[in-house]
């Protein structure tokens, strides 16, 4: 009876969570789907999208890896605080990371009088957009590549270090190859919830098409004015999402292959 | 497993509510109105626009108050709503934060370059009903467009929008209003959804309804 019963529950949960998916894409034919993407609202948001998401990410990854590495490698007074307060944007609900960046970075906030004297005002600009993905999506590449550079086991560093590199060469060219997974399996999670950020967009960047509205706020816009073009952004935003979680799921095994390792004894430490 | 089992089904069941509490589909500006009218009911608040669409998808309402006719007579043509019936009228007023850093004084200064313009969403009511009354040049100004007259409030009282059209009762203690002088009156209309809401509207319209609509700032319909 418990066997049938975890069974039955099992199926509702599947159906629960797929159903709602299924439904976006039955509900108007693919062509239509496809073909309501390249009206002009939808094409304004997605470039927003494609543009906001990618700058933050290159930030992201370019600030977040050396970040993440002094962080799993040094240690140092505060160091576990420093990682406690870094992972805080991971579970702060958006509304609250929108409210916070206009208290930080808003007109009237608290570096609001420097900014203007810099001749900087963020609200309603594509760098508030930016800085909003930043804000809530690197949280999720900083704490997996942390993970993945203490997994480095310090033996081969300093076995780089002793046949003489350098400590940028060590880091470029022995701990970012070993840590390849964690960091790409982040940089996947961060790059899939930047391009979702809709509540701290929507308050610290407000919505404007082609500017500031990003698709998850084209998606909102568009509810009641054409609920198709809202459903196929929401069709194209699925098919993307699974795309980068494929790709987390595919990166671990990729990391094994041995030729992505350009050092025998990198080889020998994966394995 | 039976008892998780019937647990999840009794906490379902809680969020299904169900008793006789009547629930108001209302414009976001009629939100202290409608909670002074009937503190007992519940609410969902949100652009007319919005809330339209969400009857049209099934949502389970009473009554459906709108801050444009247009929306209930298309539900009502719909056969989804009852006959619509306009309850009070509006107006449109400019409001700028308390500090006024742009030094506005009325709609000709909303053309400047440079301002931040912050206006309700093409489909929103008070959105479409500014876009009638502003200059081109003022529209190359807006920054953002909101989704219900709310969030325009918000961003002018926070100061990071310099100035927003939005309804006279809904004007906050953050922010400094100028009367447009326009004779665009915005009527309210309300519809019955469900045969619970008409107690609802009766009292709307009853003689303490009208006064408190007209205590808010509401004109006569």
């Amino acid at each position: 009876v418990i066997r049938v019963a975890l069974a039955a529950v099992t199926g509702i949960a599947l159906a629960f969570l797929l159903l709602p998916i299924l439904a976006l894409f039955l509900r108007v034919p693919p062509g239509e789907l496809v073909a309501q993407l390249g009206s002009e609202p939808a094409r304004d948001a997605l470039l927003v999208s494609l543009k906001t998401s990618v700058i933050a990410h290159v930030l992201i990854l370019g600030v977040g890896t050396p970040v993440a590495h002094a962080l799993a490698t040094r240690r140092f007074r505060g160091r576990r605080l420093a990682i406690a307060a870094i992972e805080l944007p991971l579970v702060l609900p958006p509304a609250v990371a929108g409210i916070a960046l206009l208290a930080a970075f808003g007109r009237r906030g608290l570096l609001g009088d420097e900014l203007a004297w810099l001749g900087i005002s963020l609200p309603f600009t594509q760098a508030a957009v930016v800085l909003a993905i930043v804000f809530v999506a690197s949280p999720f590449y900083l704490r997996a590549a942390i993970a993945a550079f203490a997994a480095v086991d310090p033996a081969l560093v300093d076995a780089s270090r002793t046949l003489g590199a350098g400590r940028a060469r060590t880091f470029l060219r022995v701990a970012v190859p070993l840590a390849a997974g964690g960091l790409g399996a982040g940089s996947s999670l961060a790059f899939a919830r930047g391009l979702g950020e809709f509540g701290a967009t929507i308050i610290f960047a407000g919505s404007f098409p082609g500017v500031t509205q990003t698709t998850p706020l084209a998606i909102y816009a568009l509810l009641d004015l054409d609920f198709d073009t809202a459903l196929a952004l929401g069709a194209l935003l699925v098919v993307v999402s699974a795309a980068l979680l494929t790709a987390v799921n595919l990166l671990p095994s990729w990391t094994r292959s041995p030729s992505t390792f350009p050092t025998p004894f990198a080889r020998s430490a994966s394995s | 497993v039976k008892r998780t089992l019937a647990l999840l089904v009794l906490l379902l069941a809680g969020c299904g509510g169900g008793e006789d509490r009547v629930t108001v589909f209302a414009a976001a500006s009629l939100t202290e109105v409608f909670h002074e009218l009937d503190p007992d009911a519940r609410f969902n608040f949100a652009g007319s626009d919005e809330l339209a669409a969400q009857i049209r998808e099934g949502a389970r309402a009473d009554v459906y108050a709108s801050a444009d006719p247009r929306y209930p007579r298309a539900l009502h043509a719909e056969g989804l709503v009852g006959t619509p019936r306009v309850f009070a009228t509006n107006r449109l007023v400019l409001i700028v934060p308390r500090a006024n850093p742009a030094r506005i004084a009325g709609l000709s200064d909303l053309s400047r370059r440079g301002i931040k313009l912050v206006l309700g969403a093409e489909g929103v009511p008070v959105g479409d009903y500014a876009r009638r009354l502003l200059p081109p040049a003022a529209l190359a100004n807006v920054v953002s467009l909101e989704e219900d007259v709310k969030a325009i409030v918000g961003k002018v009282a926070l100061g990071e929008a310099d100035a927003g059209l939005v309804y006279a009762t809904d004007v906050v203690a953050d922010v400094r209003a100028f009367e447009l002088h326009t004779r665009l009156r915005i009527p309210y209309a309300v519809a019955v959804v469900d045969e619970d809401g008409a107690e609802f509207v009766r009292r709307l319209v009853s003689e303490p309804g009208r006064r408190i609509l007209r205590e808010a700032g509401f004109g006569p319909p």
